[in-house]
């Protein structure tokens, strides 16, 4: 008998709770597109805001509010794959999806640079920079103290024992945070894959490089000479045309500076 | 009157729901890691309480007890809450989606919570009445809410600090609740009850 | 008031080893010209000055060599006559690039005519101001404005935007700054001693231009015959003027500092001076005030302390501006032994050079050069939550919080504890037994909260 009551009661009170909230979930129901926690799983969830959105779920939530007006190409941390996947199942085009990575145009490490005085502060490249106009001797080459590094969600930027960001080209997912954090700007996009690099991002002229530095780019003009379709120089600094493909290993050979590299 | 403000102060203070029963500590170390989410997950539960209170307490006073079915308390109120929390949140959903992101996010994490039970069982347990068990419900909530904020402005700082590399995280979060447990003993006394 | 009896001061702050001794019995020294003159269009706080003239140009001594770019910017003039070698950029003494205008001086150090036409202009401005104050009042801004004065105690904010507050925020005290609180620094102690009628007179002007009721001349009590010298010059004068003695203390020479001790008014958070009608102006400012406005000159020249124990005969040296410390260190005997640290403005704000290639601006109040011992290296270590600090800053700020909250980089957190309000003085880091870096964390706070202002 008892657990007859029991049971109805408990059995009763259950079904009561169930039927209200199935008429509250009718009745209160938000229509939430249900592709946005797809098109959101399809994305890499890192929420990196490369893409220009706050993050993978306003992205999907921009890529369903008008079909075919977001591109679906707007990843680089997903790349091509993931491009393709949006595209595929909102039936778009996925646009070109070359993938980017960062790359640091300075090569002058702790033993090829030398610093101007004992920097003893905040350890953070834009209050460095702001003293004084930074401790390194060249007033435009990485300051390494990891700015840029801390900002990265993929953890692909390492500074180096000789003071230098150096940033993984296979860990990078090209969201271009630490281009963003750079106070001397000398982080720069370029597309994955590509392996000759004039490492160097001072406009000054040749003497004065070669004073602050062992590995700047002097401006002499040679690597522009020997692959003139790929490299241009700008100023009196020499400029890898990444749009052009470049593999020409003798401008890596011949640069006096050595400030040109294969990496 | 005097009544319930003795009620209300004592279940913030004197019987702190998490510094002094220690009921709840999942969602006070989960959620205690900024002020802003420790706000919203306060108010979250105080309101959930409070109304939890009242709600529960029906159940045991209406149906319950005529039927002699007090065993079944426990199951009964997780059965109540739990509807209870869901409907909420469908309605604030609904009606307010500011007040959803705000707060409608922590409501499905209080549904499971020992605090809840707790006090919808303390109410019976201690004989109160409907507003007895309503103020009751709003102190030990508030109380919640409390540590919760204390909580989380503590931890913030901690995170600033540079404390040594074997305390980081959790050890020093728990540590610090211990230390915020003990200067809550200081209001032993405070109130008889 | 008395100015023997010394104000108790309602500041906190901080006591540093002053070590005025060096130079402060010595009287002001003229620099003969140097070989090379590097005026630098950037001396000032604001925009940069853009440059008027052009690698092979000669110039004479008050041309307009640099246009003031906008409102809050300021003039520049040559300092002596002399050919134009270049016009490149070249650091200042924050360690910012900026254009700099090279002169070679010609000896003859002719004044450009502009300012004898400017002096006969200006020639019955003292009497109108006195007959007539409301048009007379913008010819006085003016003159400032062409002579290119920035204040020169350390800041430089240009004087002429001072000179002109709104009209909501009528002045009713001014206020001429002689607390020279910065350790070592002497300039503008021997300036008032030395020449205590010519800035009193300064100060009139200023006075007047404001339409002030109210003028005290603040000095603190380690400068006795500043204090004495400034004195007899405002003996004789009508209406409430006053010389105010100071408890020495560090940062006094803050211009909320001074306020707060003067007068018993807080300038509101964010706020300026004017917001509690009062302007605050440097001696030497107002003796450049006065030599604009009788004498038609532009700002050429300043006082620069140059001093330090590894100085060879510390000296206050009157120096053309654009005077490069090199040459400045020569004419003090140079370095008696190496210097470790060479420091732009006083020790507590100045600013650390990496070299002395930098060239004088017109707010150089003192070169300091100090050995490895007081320097003392060392490691900054975690905040050990002591307070220090907390006490120390005078503007009531807790820059051990605040720290750590930048360091987090929360800089919401930050703004949210007005850490724009910090006046950099350094008291905090003077104190601050783990050596922590707090005035350089204030600063990115600060530079963070102005780039959040000027986001539209």
């Amino acid at each position: 008998m008892g657990i007859t009551i029991a049971v109805l009661t408990l059995g009763g009170a259950g079904l009561v709770c169930a039927l209200i909230l199935v008429v509250a979930d009718r009745f209160f129901a938000v229509h939430e597109d249900p592709r946005i926690e797809t098109l959101t799983a399809l994305l890499p969830g890192v929420n990196c805001g490369a893409c220009g959105f706050g993050g993978c779920v306003e992205y999907a939530r921009a890529l369903l509010a008008v079909v075919g007006a977001t591109p679906a190409n707007l990843c680089p941390a997903g790349g091509a794959e993931t491009a393709h996947a949006v595209a595929a199942m909102l039936g778009i085009e996925a646009g070109a999806t070359d993938k980017k990575v960062a790359l640091v145009l300075c090569g002058g490490d702790s033993a090829r640079a030398p610093r101007r005085f004992l920097y003893n502060g905040v350890a953070d490249c834009a209050a460095a920079h702001a003293v004084g106009g930074g401790d390194k001797l060249c007033r435009h080459g990485c300051l390494g103290y990891g700015s840029c590094a801390r900002v990265c969600p993929a953890g692909a930027v390492e500074i180096t024992a000789g003071q230098l960001a150096l940033v993984h080209a296979d860990l990078c997912i090209g969201c271009g945070a630490c281009v963003k954090t750079c106070p001397r700007k000398l982080i720069r996009m370029i597309p994955a894959g590509r392996t000759i690099h004039v490492l160097c991002n001072s406009p000054e002229k040749g003497p004065a490089v070669k004073k602050a530095c062992q590995v700047g780019c002097i401006g002499c003009t040679l690597c522009a000479k020997l692959a003139p379709e790929a490299i241009q120089m700008n100023g009196f600094l020499a400029a890898v045309d990444y749009a052009r493909e470049l593999d020409n290993q003798e401008v890596v050979d011949k640069c006096p500076t050595h400030c040109i590299v294969r990496r | 009157m005097t009544a319930y403000i003795l009620i209300i102060v004592s279940a913030v203070l004197v019987n702190n729901f998490v510094l002094t029963r220690y009921l709840g500590i999942c969602p006070f170390l989960g959620v205690s890691r900024n002020l802003p989410t420790a706000v919203g997950m306060g108010a979250a539960v105080i309101f959930v309480i409070t109304c939890a209170s009242a709600v529960t307490w029906g159940v045991q006073v209406a149906l319950l007890n005529p039927l002699r079915l007090e065993y079944l308390q426990t199951i009964a109120f997780i059965l109540v809450i739990a509807t209870f929390v869901q409907f909420v949140e469908f309605v604030i959903k609904k009606t307010s989606p500011g007040l959803h992101r705000g707060m409608g996010i922590y409501l499905p994490l209080i549904t499971t919570n020992c605090c809840v039970l707790a006090v919808a069982v303390l109410n019976i347990q201690l004989q109160y009445n409907l507003l007895q068990s309503v103020a009751f419900g709003f102190g030990a909530s508030a109380g919640f809410a409390l540590a919760l904020v204390i909580f989380a402005g503590l931890r913030e700082k901690i995170d600033r600090a540079c404390p040594p590399e074997s305390f980081r995280g959790t050890a020093l979060a728990l540590l610090t609740a211990g230390l915020l447990g003990l200067a809550f003993m200081g209001f032993a006394g405070l109130v008889k009850i | 008031m008395s100015a023997s009896k010394p104000k108790l001061s309602p500041n906190v702050g901080v006591h540093p080893a002053y070590h005025k001794e060096a130079t402060s019995a010595k009287p002001i020294e003229v620099m003969p010209l140097p070989p090379l003159l590097r005026v630098s269009m950037s001396q000032h706080l604001g925009k940069p000055a853009l440059p008027v003239v052009k690698k092979g140009d000669t110039v004479l001594r008050g041309q307009v060599i640099g246009e003031a770019a906008g409102f809050v910017s300021a003039a520049v003039h040559a300092p002596t006559s002399g050919a134009v070698k270049d016009v490149a950029e070249a650091p200042t003494a924050g360690g910012i690039m900026a254009l700099a205008v090279d002169i070679a001086p010609d000896g003859r150090d002719a004044w450009a005519p502009a300012v004898e036409e400017n002096r006969r202009k200006r020639a019955d401005l003292l009497a109108r101001l006195r007959d007539d104050p409301a048009a007379a009042r913008k010819e006085v801004v003016a003159a400032v404005a062409d002579a290119g004065i920035a204040g020169m105690g350390g800041a430089g904010f240009p004087t002429h935007v001072k000179l002109s507050p709104p009209p909501d925020k009528p002045i009713e005290t001014l206020i001429i700054n002689g607390a020279e609180c910065e350790p070592y620094l002497t300039a503008d102690d021997r300036l008032m001693v030395e020449r205590a009628a010519e800035i009193w007179q300064g100060a009139l002007i200023i006075q007047a231009a404001l339409g002030a009721k109210r003028v005290r001349v603040a000095v603190e009590n380690n400068k006795p015959r500043a204090a004495a010298a400034m004195g007899a010059a405002v003996a004789d004068s009508a209406g409430d003027c006053a010389v105010v003695m100071l408890e020495t203390m560090y940062p006094q020479g803050a211009e909320k500092q001074q306020i707060l001790a003067i007068l018993g008014r807080e300038v509101p958070s964010g706020g300026l001076p004017m917001d509690v009608g009062v302007v605050v102006e440097n001696v030497g400012t107002a003796l450049a005030v006065r030599d604009a406005v009788v004498n038609g000159r532009p700002l050429t020249e300043r006082v620069t302390t140059v001093t330090g124990p590894c100085v060879a005969e510390p000296k206050n040296v009157l120096a053309r501006l654009g005077t490069l410390y090199s040459d400045l260190v020569a004419f003090c005997g140079g370095f008696a032994r190496p210097p470790c640290k060479i420091v732009s403005g006083g020790p507590m704000m100045g600013l650390a050079q990496s070299g002395l290639d930098v060239s004088t601006a017109k707010t150089t109040s003192g070169l300091v050069a100090l050995p490895r011992e007081l320097v003392g290296a060392f490691v900054s270590m975690p905040c050990i939550s002591c307070g220090r600090c907390v006490e120390a800053c005078p503007s009531g700020l807790m820059p051990c919080e605040l720290s750590q909250m930048l360091e987090a980089e929360d800089y919401e957190a930050a703004a949210g504890c007005n850490v724009a309000d910090c006046i950099e003085c350094g008291c905090c880091a003077y104190v601050c037994p783990a050596r922590r870096p707090l005035v350089q964390h204030m600063r990115r706070g600060k530079a963070w909260v102005a780039a959040q202002r000027r986001k539209p």
